[in-house]
Formats: C-alpha cells, sequence, structure tokens
C-alpha cells in the first residue's frame, strides 16, 4: 500500500523524448505519434526573429496525472477505470467497453486507444512491469538524462517526492478542477 | 482478445502515410515476404514493442552504439530476447541515462532490413541488385572477384603489389581500431578516410593546439556560459549534456547562447543571440578585444602560463578588433558584446563552452585557437568549475606485427592542406584528387565499415562517381545503406548489442574503463567485427604474401636469408596473427594485467571499473549517483606545466596565422533570392545510421526544411509542403516548416535523411540528405569539410 506520485523538475526538460522511447519499450506501447502514454508538451515559440520570447518557449513534460478525484473513473459505467491499491488510476481492459466517455472526462487528454485490444490505455506508473518485480523508479524517472522525474510515495514522508515536495514550490496542471493531481511540477 | 499487429503491417502503415509517390521496388534479397517470414525467426520479437515482464530475466551490461557517444546500459534479456535497455548507474560518463536513441537501439538490432547474410552484386553498381551467398563465397569474391567484378588478387598483381591501390574507411565505434590494424598496419595500406575530416578535426585541433587539450567542463561549479555553435541539448554529449541542463534556467549556470537558430539549447538559454554564419572568431575576438582594452584579464595567470602572450594582446589591441566592428560582422550588437565580456569577466568560474560539431566554417581552426585563449585569459583552467584536463586513465595500445611492404607508396591527398593528417588524412581531398586525376597511382578498390560516405561526406555526386570508378568495393555494415548500394561484396556485421566489444578506457574527472558484452548472439548469419577481421585475414594472407613475393625485392631478400617460413610468420605477413585471441580473451587479459583479477571480475559484472569504485560508487537518491567523491576528482592534474599558446609560430611556416586573425573573406554574405543553407543533429537522430529505426521514426517523421516565417509567406510556402532546395552540386525536395526560429536569409534541414538505399524501408525517399546539396569546400589546416558555405535557392514544386 502506498500513494505514489511523481514530482517534474520541468525546467531540466530539453525535450529529448527519451522518457516516452523508454514507455513504450517498456510497456509494450504501440508506435503511432497518437499513441502514448507520455509526451512533452512543447509551443512555438512567439515573437519574430532576431526577437523571440524566450520565456514562450517551454517544455512541459506531461502523462496521466493520477487524479486522486479521477474524473474519468467517476465517468466509467462499467468500473473499468479503478484506483489500484496505491492510489495509481488504472484501466481494466476486460472491463473497457470503448465508450470513450473518460477520454472525453480526461482534462489532460492522457488517455488514447490501444488498436490492440480496442480498449482505452494510459500510464500505469509501470506498475504491471517495473513496480510488479520490485523496482522502485518507473521507466521515465530511470532513464532521463536530465532527471526530470522523481517517482515515489507520497505518504511515507522519508521519501525522495515527500521531501522534495516539502522543500521546493511547486504546483499542479489545472487545479482549478478539483481533481488533485499526484504529478507536481517543481518551480 | 488481442490483434496481433506484426512488425511489418506497422511499417506498411507508416510508410503509406509519409513516403510521397514512392514505390516500394525491393530486390530479390530485400524482399517483402521474406521480411514477413522474420516474425517466425526464433530470436526475432513479434511485435515492434515488447512488454517487458515480470519473469526472471538475464541482465546484460553493454556499451551503446547508437551514436558516438558510448553510454553504458544494462539490457534486459528474456527468452532469448531484448525487451528493454536500461540505464547502467556504474559508468560516471553516461550519469545513469539512456537517451532517445539509446532507449531506442532494440529497434536496430531487431530491424526487419538488416544486411541478414553475406551478398554478392549481380546487377549494376547502384543499382541494387544482390545475391545472398556463403561467407566462405563472398571472402571469394573479395580475393578473386567474380564475373561481374574484379578481386583483391588480380588488383594487386596488376599494381604490382602497392597495397596503396586499396582505400578504406570507417565511422567511429569500438571495432573501428581493429579494422585500421587490418587494413593499415596488416594489408598496408595507408589510404584510410574516417569521419574526423567530416565532423571535429579542427575543433579538437585547435584547442589541441592552444590548451593541450580537448577538454571535459565542470558545469556543477562553473557560473557562466557563452555557447556559441553547439546545441547539446538536441546533439546530445555525455556528460555535458546531462550536467549543463541541471544548472541553467536560474539555478546557477548563466547562459548565453549564441547560434543562427533558436534551438532546444536557445530554449534553455538565459539569452538567445542570433549570429551570422561563420562569423564567430569575430565575435570571440571582440570580446578578447574588450577583455584586454579594460585590463579584464588574469594577468599573472597568463603571464606563467602564456607562450607569445605579449604579441598576442598587443595583436588583439593593434587590429582594433572592437565590439563596433564585430557588431558589422556578426550581427552581435556591440553593446550585448560588452556586456557578455563584463559578466565573463565578472564571473567566478566562466565557461566558454568548447563544443563539439563538426565543421561550419573555414576558421573554424583558428575559431576554436581564439575560443581556447578567450578561456584562458580568465584562468579558469584546470580547476573546479573550469576546463579540465583530468586524468586520462589508461590501457596499454595493442602490438600488432606489421609487415613493411616496399612497393606501398604514400597518400597523396594534401592538396591544398597546410598540415594533411597522416592517418586518416581528407575525406574530400582524398575523393577529389581521384576524380580529378591527381593521385600519383590508381586507387582501386574501397573496403568500407561502418561508414555511409554517400550522406556524409558533401556533394553525394562525386561520391557516387568514386564508387562507381573503383574495381571493388567491399561494405561491412548492419543495413543496406545507400553506400552499400555501391557494394561487390557485403559482409553483415552483428549490431552493437550482438557482440562484446573491445574494452575502453575515458579519462577525464572521473575516469573509468567500460566494456560491452554481447546481450544476445548474432542474429542470421552476421559475425562480429573482429570474427570478420579474423576470418578476412586468414583468406588474404597466403595470396597476398604471393605476391608480395613476386614483387617486393626486400622480401625477397629476406627469404633467401631466412627462409620463408620464418617470415612469414616474424614479419607480420601472417595476416590473421593479431585475432588469434577472441575479443572476450583480450579484454581479460588486458585488464587483468595492468588493473588485476579483481578488477576484470568488477569490469565483467557490472560493464565498469575504476580504482576504488566499490569504496566510491554510491546512489545518492533516486536520480543521483556519487561516482567519485569530490576530494578523489581530477580537477586540477597540469598545476605548472600547464601552457597557453597564444602565438603558434609552426602555423606560419605553412601560411597559417600563427594567432588568430580575421579576413574579410570570412564576411557572411547571401545574394539576394538565396538563402544560405545550415544543417544540424536532433535529439532522436544520430547521422543516417538511425533513419530506418522505428521508434525514432515515430519521434520525427522526416526531416522538413526550416524556413523563416514571413519569407515563406511572400513565397507561398506553407507547413508540409514539398520544396525544392538547390545549390550548385545538387537539387533535393522535403517539406516546409515555416518558423521564427531562423533568419529569413537562412534555411535549415536536420542531417542524415534522405536515403536513396530501397532496402531501407523506412528511411528511403523520407526527407532530403544534405550531402547532396552542400559544396565540398574545405578548411585549410587539415582540408576537413566545411558544412556551413553552401547558398541554396528554394522554391514550392
Amino acid at each position: 500500500m502506498a500513494r505514489y506520485g511523481m514530482a517534474l523538475d520541468y525546467k531540466n526538460c530539453i525535450n529529448c523524448k527519451a522518457c516516452e522511447v523508454a514507455c513504450k519499450e517498456e510497456n509494450g506501447v504501440l508506435l503511432g505519434a497518437d499513441k502514448h502514454r507520455i509526451w512533452v508538451g512543447v509551443k512555438e515559440i512567439e515573437g519574430e526573429w532576431p526577437l523571440l520570447d524566450i520565456a514562450s518557449s517551454t517544455f512541459m513534460p506531461s502523462q496521466c496525472q493520477h487524479c486522486e478525484d479521477a474524473p474519468c473513473e467517476e465517468v466509467c459505467p462499467t468500473h473499468a477505470t479503478y484506483y489500484d491499491e496505491n492510489g495509481v488510476v488504472r484501466v481494466d481492459s476486460n472491463k473497457c467497453i470503448l465508450c470513450s466517455y473518460c477520454m472525453n472526462a480526461c482534462p489532460y487528454d492522457a488517455r488514447y486507444v490501444d488498436d490492440r485490444t480496442m480498449t482505452v490505455d494510459k500510464c500505469t506508473f509501470c506498475s504491471d512491469t517495473r513496480l510488479a518485480r520490485g523496482e522502485t523508479t518507473t521507466a521515465c524517472q530511470n532513464t532521463c538524462p536530465t532527471k526530470v522525474r522523481t517517482f515515489g510515495d507520497l505518504d511515507d514522508p522519508n521519501s525522495e517526492i515527500s521531501v522534495l515536495l516539502r522543500t521546493r514550490d511547486h504546483f499542479s496542471l489545472k487545479s482549478h478542477l478539483g481533481t488533485n493531481p499526484k504529478l507536481f511540477y517543481l518551480t | 482478445m488481442e490483434v496481433e499487429i506484426s512488425r511489418r503491417k506497422f511499417l506498411q502503415g507508416t510508410v503509406a502515410m509519409t513516403v510521397l509517390g514512392g514505390t516500394l521496388a525491393t530486390t530479390s534479397v530485400f524482399a517483402s515476404e521474406e521480411k514477413e517470414n522474420q516474425k517466425n525467426t526464433p530470436g526475432i520479437p513479434k511485435t515492434v514493442t515488447t512488454k517487458t515482464s515480470t519473469k526472471k530475466a538475464k541482465e546484460v551490461p553493454f556499451l551503446c552504439g547508437m551514436c558516438v557517444n558510448k553510454c553504458a546500459g544494462v539490457a534486459r534479456v528474456e527468452d532469448g530476447i531484448i525487451t528493454k535497455l536500461n540505464p547502467n548507474p556504474y559508468f560516471p560518463k553516461s550519469r545513469n541515462m539512456l537517451c532517445p536513441r539509446g532507449n531506442a537501439g532494440i529497434q536496430t538490432t531487431y530491424d526487419p532490413d538488416r544486411l541478414k547474410y553475406p551478398l554478392i552484386r549481380i546487377g549494376k553498381r547502384g543499382e541494387g541488385k544482390f545475391k545472398r551467398v556463403s561467407w566462405e563465397e563472398a571472402y571469394d569474391a573479395i580475393l578473386n572477384g567474380t564475373k561481374d567484378f574484379k578481386g583483391i588478387v588480380q588488383i594487386l598483381d596488376e599494381e604490382k603489389d602497392n597495397r596503396s591501390t586499396i582505400g578504406y574507411c570507417n565511422g567511429e565505434g569500438l571495432s573501428k581500431e581493429g579494422f585500421e590494424d587490418l587494413m593499415g598496419k596488416k594489408i598496408g595500406t595507408p589510404n584510410y578516410v574516417d569521419e574526423v575530416s567530416i565532423c571535429l578535426e579542427t575543433a579538437g585541433g585547435g584547442f589541441f593546439a592552444t590548451l593541450g587539450v580537448y577538454p571535459e567542463i565542470d558545469f556543477e561549479h562553473a557560473d557562466y556560459m557563452i555557447i556559441l555553435g553547439a546545441n547539446r541539448a538536441e546533439a546530445i554529449i555525455t556528460p555535458d549534456t546531462m550536467d549543463m541542463f541541471k544548472h541553467t534556467k536560474g539555478r546557477g549556470l548563466k547562459t548565453v547562447c549564441i547560434d543562427p537558430r533558436f534551438t532546444n539549447t536557445a530554449a534553455k538559454a538565459d539569452k538567445w543571440l542570433p549570429v551570422n554564419p561563420g562569423t564567430d572568431l569575430a565575435y570571440i575576438l571582440a570580446m578578447t578585444y574588450v577583455i584586454f582594452s579594460e585590463n579584464l584579464q588574469n594577468e599573472e595567470f597568463m603571464k606563467k602560463h602564456g607562450v607569445g602572450y605579449e604579441e598576442y594582446k598587443q595583436h588583439i589591441l593593434s587590429k582594433k578588433y572592437t565590439p563596433e566592428w564585430a557588431e558589422k560582422i556578426t550581427g552581435i550588437k556591440a553593446k550585448d558584446i560588452y556586456e557578455m565580456a563584463h559578466e565573463f569577466a565578472d564571473a567566478e568560474h566562466p565557461i566558454i563552452y568548447p563544443g563539439r560539431r563538426s565543421i561550419f566554417s573555414p576558421n573554424d581552426y583558428q575559431l576554436r585557437r581564439a575560443m581556447g585563449i578567450l578561456q584562458a585569459l580568465s584562468g579558469n583552467l584546470d580547476k573546479k568549475g573550469g576546463y579540465i584536463y583530468g586524468n586520462p586513465i589508461q590501457l596499454p595500445a595493442e602490438y600488432v606485427n606489421s609487415p613493411i611492404y616496399a612497393q606501398a607508396k604514400e597518400r597523396f591527398d594534401t592538396e591544398g592542406i597546410a598540415f594533411p593528417t597522416i592517418k586518416s588524412g581528407s575525406w574530400i581531398v582524398f575523393r577529389n584528387m581521384i576524380l580529378e586525376g591527381k593521385n600519383p597511382y590508381p586507387v582501386r578498390a574501397m573496403f568500407i565499415r561502418k561508414h555511409n560516405p554517400m550522406m556524409g561526406v558533401p556533394n553525394s555526386a562525386k561520391t557516387r562517381k568514386l564508387l562507381e570508378k573503383m574495381d571493388l568495393n567491399v561494405v561491412i555494415d548492419i543495413l543496406p545503406s545507400d553506400t552499400a548500394m555501391f557494394a561487390d561484396v557485403i559482409l553483415p556485421e552483428a549490431s552493437y548489442l550482438e557482440r562484446t566489444s573491445p574494452v575502453k578506457a575515458y579519462g577525464f574527472l572521473e575516469p573509468s574503463i567500460v566494456q560491452r558484452k554481447a546481450a544476445i548472439k548474432p542474429l542470421y548469419e552476421t559475425k562480429t567485427p573482429e570474427v570478420i577481421y579474423k576470418e578476412l585475414a586468414e583468406k588474404l594472407s597466403k595470396p597476398l604474401f604471393e605476391i608480395s613475393k613476386k614483387y617486393d625485392k626486400d622480401l625477397q631478400e629476406e627469404i633467401a636469408k631466412r627462409g620463408e617460413e620464418k617470415v612469414y610468420k616474424e614479419d607480420g605477413y601472417d595476416l590473421a596473427d593479431a585475432w588469434d585471441k577472441s575479443v572476450e580473451e583480450k579484454n581479460k587479459e588486458l585488464v587483468e594485467k595492468v588493473y588485476g583479477k579483481e578488477a576484470w571480475e568488477i569490469l565483467d559484472k557490472n560493464g565498469v571499473y575504476y580504482p576504488h569504485m566499490e569504496e566510491y560508487h554510491k546512489q545518492l537518491s533516486p536520480n543521483d549517483y556519487q561516482y567519485y567523491p569530490k576530494s578523489k576528482r581530477f580537477y586540477s592534474t597540469k598545476g605548472d606545466s600547464l601552457r597557453v599558446i597564444c602565438k603558434y609560430d609552426r602555423l606560419a611556416t605553412k601560411g597559417i596565422d600563427a594567432m588568430p586573425t580575421w579576413h574579410d573573406e570570412w564576411k557572411f554574405s547571401v545574394p539576394k533570392g538565396k538563402f544560405r543553407l545550415i544543417t544540424g543533429r536532433h535529439a532522436q537522430f544520430t547521422q543516417s545510421g538511425t533513419t530506418n529505426n522505428a521508434m525514432l521514426r515515430d519521434l520525427i517523421p522526416t526531416n522538413y526544411l526550416w524556413i523563416n516565417k514571413r519569407v515563406a509567406k511572400e513565397k507561398g510556402i506553407k507547413f508540409g509542403d514539398m520544396v525544392e532546395v538547390k545549390s550548385e552540386v545538387g537539387t533535393v525536395h522535403l517539406k516546409a516548416y515555416p518558423t521564427e526560429k531562423i533568419a529569413p536569409n537562412q534555411i535549415f534541414m536536420l542531417h542524415g535523411f534522405g536515403s536513396e538505399s530501397k532496402g531501407l524501408e523506412l528511411a528511403y525517399g523520407n526527407g532530403a540528405n544534405d550531402a547532396a546539396v552542400i559544396k565540398d569546400d574545405i578548411e585549410p589546416v587539415y582540408g576537413a569539410a566545411v558544412m556551413h558555405s553552401t547558398n541554396v535557392e528554394v522554391r514550392r514544386v
């Protein structure tokens, strides 16, 4: 039993997409630009050459926010989406009927259709691969060149993530929606 | 129920989407049915990505071969299939990470387009028609030829044992030295070209001549950095990339990025200043001028370590390299130069980032010299937060018993070069002198390993002519590259995950020794490079000795004196004797000899070894490791022996400036209506070797032409429109990406795309090959290729 979350030192991100590849290789995710569990959000820079606004060009690594009040879980008519014992938002593909309510409900656009199972898929925090083998990092955290991510148990006051969240300022995405995301962006 | 999507089906899908009008006609050996059958081959995964299981798996330490960095990883092998590549936390240089290419290495090993068995050409050169043969038949074809091409025996006989009639080339990698041993030391030709003269030769050479080192940087303690002409967020270099971006953006390392383009590195900087391509030297000279004119240099340090220091100071001041002067040349405002010079002088640990990239302008050697001297003016050398010389951990070089061939001639590729490199020459000069008939003796064969000059050497049309001119081309590689299409014999090599490679030592701040171990056995009929060298040497050894006996008077005399068998063995004519032992045996022997039995056990288990590793290596957090405690790192190693060569008189003896000097012929100008073509790299691709990688292609489907948004609008070019780029040497087509990240008179494309080999299903016809349009200009010091001197026309098609 744990309450897993992730802190992202997003200023380190160089948009190299190592995380995306590691995720696909670890979890057997389908290729295809819209088939991914994690991604890096990029905005085209503002301004005209040579006067460009550096601050407008950011790299924002993102994925399922593993909300504590997840809209996707609320709307699922078959309870295919559920919280597992570690608070990770999961999808039971045997129950999923591909009604796609969850995809519409998710404010973070974190879900996609897996063409093999014809069910909805998303980030699992590597629960059925790395964590199931007793490893303590996700594939994306482990491989990151600039070490953007720290995954861990929010209920353990001594975990690295708990220490980071206690000692550094951070924000969540779309916090006004009250979804209580468990991804925290460090400033 | 789970529908299985085969690799083949996936590939068909993506190809249909992105290859415009390309018909994928394949020859018999690259046939699609054969690829379809592959999914039933044991040891090949059935799907593109494989979910890792919870089963116990074999963990094998490897060194990545996707680019030149050689980062350390651990391969997860389940039932003989590699399912995941993870970073190896023991290697100081790669800092417990694998980049996107490193992660996607699985896709290269399991690429259905792999060269799977030896091939012999049956069609015309370049047509791509080959016949599958056995290894024995392939070696025999190299030796004796076929009805379609000549073998090495005939060529050497006709050239009276002039070994120099054979040329060879090899790209960077761990088994490169073995190929140099085979071709250079054993077969005995000096005519070798490699990636150095189309890459960073002047950067390495310029820094070395000036500071005696091409340094590592201690980013942890540096507090100010000017990064110019380097794109470390996209052209990943370890450990620089990982260390740099943990400290940028208001976290200790104030950063100014100077680059014609707004790159991902610029996005991580505090300030970005576009510079006119090829004028960075004028900027550095102006920085130096401000330092000297305001007396901001570390005078004591320079008086102690500088050579020709006073003369350099007078030179800079008397030439009046003022920021106002530089503004007109570089496009960087004078006030910005003053500000940077003051910030540089005020910083405790300032860094002029040395950079690592191919050569962009003819003055690159002088640029590197000027950068090195400017860095030295701060005194921030050989110390914490500065340029690191470090400790060069050593492994002794292997001795190869090389025969001396009396009939072999010296290399000739020296035209227009002040200091020709004896070992690896100049690709462009070597090629062009042969095409222009300036070679003093015929070059009739090329042995090409892990190298794709058709896409790497500027002016592909000329490279094609060179390859067409040869009597024999032998290609050793893992994929059917554009260059492989011109081969007479193709020998398929095992990919890096299928082979144990010679051990490698890394020096600098935290030195270590690393070993790549084979995660799986070589797939199909491929063989490891060292096995290929040995078998080829065995095949060639006696017949080539017979030719030497016929023409080499020195050898005839020796045989008369000592007897044939003795001379053959003792004087190195037994070409295969360098591979008497396997790589595994050699590695063990070497490491045990230098560092002891225990060191070998640690290295073999972990993939990494350094003295006191078990005591020093600690995990500090889920993300951070200590490799060496700070007190044991090699921050300062040079002491009084440190030299800063401001004036280098030897250069002047060959007409090269002894001190960095600006010449107006280097000014940037583009005729109206034309564009300057600039090129570069991306984190998701390494040259042409990775463009057929399914995973990486998924991240960047093609190379786009960056063109200024307002200019594109004027020309009616929208995102995704096909455009033609035409230079005086060639024409290519690719899709447009209008953006404000580039100047109105410049365009940019990623290097490595636009393959014409039909054997590469994903890379074929996708995007544009920059080498087809870049002119074959050289710089004057080493004759190395200059990449950013080509003006082009652009139009929508």
